[in-house]
């Protein structure tokens, strides 16, 4: 009876087994696919920054088109969540306990991102470069998050220090977004104008859906600048910019990296941003770089749609994931989570479109062995939107 | 003093948006007691229409701003036409939750069509083109938008008081059956009112889109513009455009004097403040209907 017993159950296992292959093999990956999540606004008030995703999923086809990664071909799962942290929530959890992701790629935003850090933590699940460069994502570190967004509050101290070290600025103004993307280039610009014992002259907060903006300018002006740091939205810092020449507000505009792509800024505000300095996470769009051209020829020009621009945001969603790729190939073709982490912890010195990347094998408390890039460079625009480059890369941290 | 008198001269600047889509807000109300939500993306729609006119079919300004005129009122009356008088039954809940679901669709339709990314139209008057007077900036986009709000506050009111069109849709709102038995055809009444409303916000619009184009362009200026409708009394079309240069300027100040961060909240603090005070709003004849 016993034996019987045991003869069942082993050719009902068999029975089972051969029908579900792969059973033991790592969630979301199969012989032939490797499933990858991500997302990012296509619609509501930041959806400028949808071209993120857009960018990574067209650099996903175009490694599935030579040849994928070991044999497998990337499936980039990508939802729009409207900026919407609860929609992000739900969309990843959709995705992660219904299709089984493999690995998260990107993903638009602080608050988004936030959301969801928690949850994908708790499942040692790997995410690469969120599309931010909020501290909050590497303080403390965690096992499955890799960052590639220079932090917002390097970058800030970098472009303070440059004003008052190399400019001779003595009187700072801040224009901030009121929410996580803000308050970190807030804290960047204060804690740099506190290393030169200054204090801002005045800190000016803007909300993501003012569109009047000139008691923002007024109470700016009223302070008499001679430099303000803008770290809010691209439309609005043009508005800024523009509004202020025609005041006759002479003064020099620093601005995060999110404003760095000088075509389209120089576009939208009709020429008016010629002379300001941002820093910028990776290379210009008019830049010369040799994989630069090449993404430009093969990814953009083959896979991305009609109405898409070789903008920053949308080839910024290939270098936030350009170590992941990395990663993957040197994870092997026998992947799992573990191992993939574990080759990612192994990337050093790599180095894409962006600043070099570098993580060390997870330790509590170390923020640079998930954040892995520490450089930025600035840039100042020049007529027609045309790029002058200040510095060279220089460290955040 | 001249930031202060900056900050007047801005107030009355923005104010003159909001007059714009407060009247047009007004007019349909005064006709049909909804509130039309739907007013921002109709303007957006025929700024988006303008600019595909002006960049793809490199049509003139001129010439593409008057078919952007026809395209807004076409589609003001066609919205009226095929989907609010289809409603069974309507009651007013019901025609602002479909003024919403239209507002959904065309800012869907818009983000979908065009993009999300900034954009701005090709114009003769440049976005930050302006006058100075000693230190004080007021662009030329806003004087044109402050002159485009009173001659439309103007020629409206001179149209309801004095035109028989403009009778009948007084009629219309105030009692449709009366108006219906006098030979007044409230159909037609209806789909002239959304598209005259429709050409006037979409006025607002294209005055807004050579600064900074983008989906949701409108969604500040549509609230503002329904603030100040409420606070003027929904059905006086002057009172919705003092009460919007009120709106502005009082937004101004407290920016520039009291708190920036509270500059949005304070348009709609004083509005529950002035519905408390006066229910029927600031410029508006209480009426009280009698059974």
């Amino acid at each position: 009876m016993k034996k019987r017993l045991m003869l069942v159950l082993f050719v009902s296992l068999t029975f089972c087994l051969g029908f579900t292959p792969g059973i033991f093999a790592e969630e979301g990956v199969t012989d032939t696919e490797i499933h990858i999540g991500g997302w990012g606004p296509q619609t509501g008030p930041a959806a400028a920054w949808g071209a993120v995703p857009r960018g990574t999923r067209d650099y996903f086809k175009w490694i599935n088109d030579n040849g994928g990664i070991h044999g497998r071909k990337i499936i980039f799962h990508m939802f729009d969540d409207g900026y919407n942290p609860a929609k992000t929530k739900a969309g990843v959890k959709e995705l992660q306990e219904g299709t089984g992701i493999f690995a998260w790629a990107g993903g638009v935003g602080t608050s988004p991102g936030l959301a969801v850090k928690g949850y994908l933590a708790k499942q040692n699940i790997p995410w690469v470069g969120p599309a931010t460069g909020s501290r909050e994502f590497v303080n403390p570190p965690q096992k499955n998050l890799f960052a590639v967004y220079p932090l917002y509050e390097g970058e800030a101290k970098v472009l303070v220090n440059y004003a008052i070290e190399k400019m001779g600025k003595k009187r700072v103004a801040i224009a901030y977004l009121n929410d996580g993307y803000g308050k970190n280039g807030l804290r960047g610009a204060l804690a740099s104008l506190k290393s030169h014992g200054m204090e801002s002259v005045v800190e000016v907060p803007f909300e993501a859906k003012d569109s009047d903006l000139k008691p923002h300018i007024m109470k700016l002006r009223q302070a008499k600048p001679d430099m303000v740091l803008l770290w809010i939205t691209p439309g609005q810092a043009a508005k800024v910019v523009g509004i202020s020449k025609a005041m006759k507000f002479d003064t020099q505009f620093m601005s995060v990296s999110t404003c760095s792509d000088f075509i389209f800024m120089n576009l939208i505000t009709k020429g008016a941003w010629e002379g300001v300095i941002t820093g910028t996470f990776g290379e210009v769009p008019d830049s010369t770089l040799p994989l630069m051209a090449k993404y430009k020829k093969e990814v953009f020009e083959k896979f991305a749609s009609k109405k898409e621009r070789w903008g920053i945001f949308y080839y910024a969603g290939i270098l936030f994931v350009e170590p992941m790729i990395e990663g993957l190939k040197k994870a092997g073709r026998d992947l799992t989570r573990e191992k993939f982490i574990t080759a990612m912890e192994n990337i050093k010195g790599f180095k894409g479109i962006g600043p070099e990347v570098n993580y060390t094998p997870y330790k509590k408390g170390a923020i640079y062995s998930r954040q892995g890039t520490s450089q930025t460079f600035l840039v100042q625009c020049l007529k027609g939107g045309k790029s002058k480059q200040l510095t060279g890369l220089m460290d955040t941290k | 003093m001249i930031d202060f008198i900056q900050m007047i001269v801005s107030g009355v600047a923005t104010g003159s948006t909001y007059a714009l889509m407060g009247l047009a807000m007004v007019i349909i109300y005064k006709t049909s007691e909804v509130p039309n939500f739907a007013q921002g993306e109709m303007a957006l729609i025929t700024s988006y229409f303008a600019m595909m006119l002006l960049t793809t079919m490199n049509m003139s300004v001129y010439l593409a701003f008057f078919l952007s005129f026809v395209f807004a009122a076409v589609l003001g009356a066609f919205l009226e036409f095929a989907i609010l008088r289809r409603a069974k039954e309507p009651n007013i809940l019901g025609m602002i939750v479909i003024t919403i679901g239209i507002e959904m669709v065309l800012l869907g339709f818009v983000s979908w069509k065009f993009g999300a990314e900034e954009k701005t139209i090709p114009f003769p008057i440049g976005p930050y083109d302006g006058f100075i007077f000693g230190d004080i900036y007021i662009s030329k986009l806003d004087v044109l938008t402050l002159l485009c709000a009173l001659f439309f506050m103007i020629v409206l009111y001179l149209f309801f008081k004095f035109s028989k069109l403009g009778l009948a849709m007084k009629a219309t709102q105030q009692n449709s059956v009366a108006a219906q038995i006098v030979g007044i055809r409230t159909n037609r009444i209806m789909m002239m009112t959304w598209g005259i409303s429709s050409l006037v916000g979409a006025t607002a619009g294209l005055v807004i889109a050579p600064t900074v184009m983008q989906p949701f362009m409108m969604w500040d200026p549509m609230l503002k513009g329904f603030a100040a409708a409420v606070m003027g009394g929904m059905t006086s079309l002057p009172g919705a455009v003092i009460a919007a240069y009120m709106l502005g300027i009082i937004e101004n100040l407290f920016g520039g004097y009291i708190s920036i961060e509270f500059k949005t909240v304070v348009a709609f603090a004083i509005i529950v403040l002035v519905l408390c005070i006066k229910p029927s709003g600031l410029f508006a004849r209480h009426y009280v209907k009698k059974v």
